[in-house]
């Protein structure tokens, strides 16, 4: 099942929106308990995006009690895709403070290792599991 | 002066007043009843004037703790969008540095470091500019590796390459500070002296050829003494950068063809080469 753009995230829902030239590819499996967001994010509108994103968040969090993983291989975000991101890892510590199991993967590209001083910079204020790692070309 | 009693009366008046309404001497006193009235109903207003104090009260205390979460609230947001700018700045940090990068790579050799061909292009061009303002003067080398290819294939391409590097290191220290050498093409370098004429010109490809003779290249396969022969012209009135190097170029064949390691001059453009060369520019052959 997949979740098309701008709408709400039902219980049990998919997210597949294959990367535009302004957004990263997303694909959330909801009985896998996986959240991938790879490429680039810099939307004029970050809404468009980012809703169905943090939508599927929230209903997979308050509809399931399962462990939530998230993948992110992210090499550029404007400041409000930061922002929405934030928003993001704000739910998820939420979520990690009541007992849930969850994790993040900060992918980042060997030959640009400044990326993962970004993805150190993100996860600063979080206590749940946040990986930073590299991955080769 | 009142006491500290709820209703803030005065103790004694309250206290005198249900003595005197309890005392049976005046018990038919026509002021008693009403006396008695109006200290029920005073008794009714102060108690309700209490409750609207509580009240008022509770709300001031609600609006001070609906203050307090807003600017809680409005706190985090703060240091929410200061972290997203923290992060913005750094991206933005991250994607200067590699657009300096492509710049580089745009307009460097990979293997020699030198600047490449465009950037080379580029710089002649500007002097072409200013020796059209300025009726300055500059030269340029055709240096090409002799028997490169023999390097290749006796020695195999990385020794080549190792070649080429260490020759584009011999050529910046042969030249002078404001001078600078390109990789023009495979084996060939192009360096632009500015402001110097044949003399200075010839001074400075002699200064290279002896830099390189005292090369040697050390390789695991053995070691490589590399030899170059350069062509030198300078730049005539009337001529752009393409000229000079034209005629560079064939001075550089002829020092090939005369034996290799040494420079030989161009010969100055004829007056027919500088007005054919004029004529071109100015009306170019159609395609």
């Amino acid at each position: 099942m997949t979740q098309s753009s701008g709408q709400t995230s039902t219980q049990g829902s998919n997210l597949d929106l294959p990367a535009t030239q302004a957004t990263p590819a997303v694909q959330a499996d909801w009985n896998a308990g996986f959240l991938l967001m790879a490429g680039e994010s810099y939307p004029e509108n970050t809404y468009e995006i980012f809703d169905d994103i943090i939508s599927w968040v929230e209903a997979y969090l308050t509809g399931t009690d399962r462990p939530l993983h998230m993948e992110l291989r992210l090499n550029y975000l404007n400041t409000s895709s930061i922002r929405a991101m934030i928003d993001i890892f704000d739910r998820l510590q939420n979520a990690a403070d009541a007992g849930r199991e969850l994790s993040v993967n900060w992918l980042y590209d060997s030959r640009n290792p400044r990326s993962a001083e970004l993805g150190e910079e993100f996860k600063e204020d979080y206590d749940f599991d946040f990986v930073i790692s590299a991955v080769g070309d | 002066m009142s006491g500290s009693t709820p209703h803030g009366l005065d103790d004694n008046l309250e206290e005198r007043v249900a003595e005197l309404l309890a005392d049976e001497q005046y018990a038919d006193h026509p002021l008693r009843e009403v006396l008695e009235q109006v200290m029920d109903r005073m008794g009714q207003q102060l108690s309700r004037l209490e409750r609207i104090t509580q009240i008022s009260d509770r709300y001031q205390t609600g609006a001070q703790e609906r203050v307090l979460h807003i600017s809680r609230r409005y706190d985090r947001q703060i240091r929410k969008l200061e972290k997203a700018i923290r992060i913005s700045d750094r991206y933005q940090a991250m994607l200067n540095d590699l657009n300096k990068a492509l710049q580089e790579a745009s307009t460097h050799d990979q293997l020699t470091g030198l600047p490449n061909r465009r950037l080379m292009a580029d710089r002649c061009r500007r002097e072409d500019h200013r020796s059209q303002r300025e009726s300055s003067t500059y030269s340029l080398l055709a240096i090409d590796v002799d028997r490169f290819k023999t390097i290749n294939d006796t020695y195999g391409h990385e020794a080549g390459d190792r070649v080429l590097v260490e020759l584009g290191q011999a050529f910046r220290r042969g030249l002078r500070d404001y001078d600078s050498c390109a990789r023009w093409g495979g084996e060939e370098f192009l360096a632009l002296l500015i402001g110097a004429d044949l003399s200075t010109a010839e001074h400075v490809a002699q200064r290279i050829l002896e830099t390189v003779r005292s090369l040697c290249v050390d390789l695991p396969s053995g070691v490589i003494s590399p030899r170059v022969s350069i062509g030198v012209a300078e730049h005539h009135t009337g001529e752009l950068y393409t000229d000079v190097y034209r005629r560079a170029d064939a001075a550089l064949l002829l020092a090939k063809e005369s034996g290799r390691d040494r420079f030989l001059v161009a010969a100055p453009p004829t007056e027919l080469e500088i007005q054919t060369a004029a004529q071109l520019r100015d009306d170019p052959p159609s395609a």
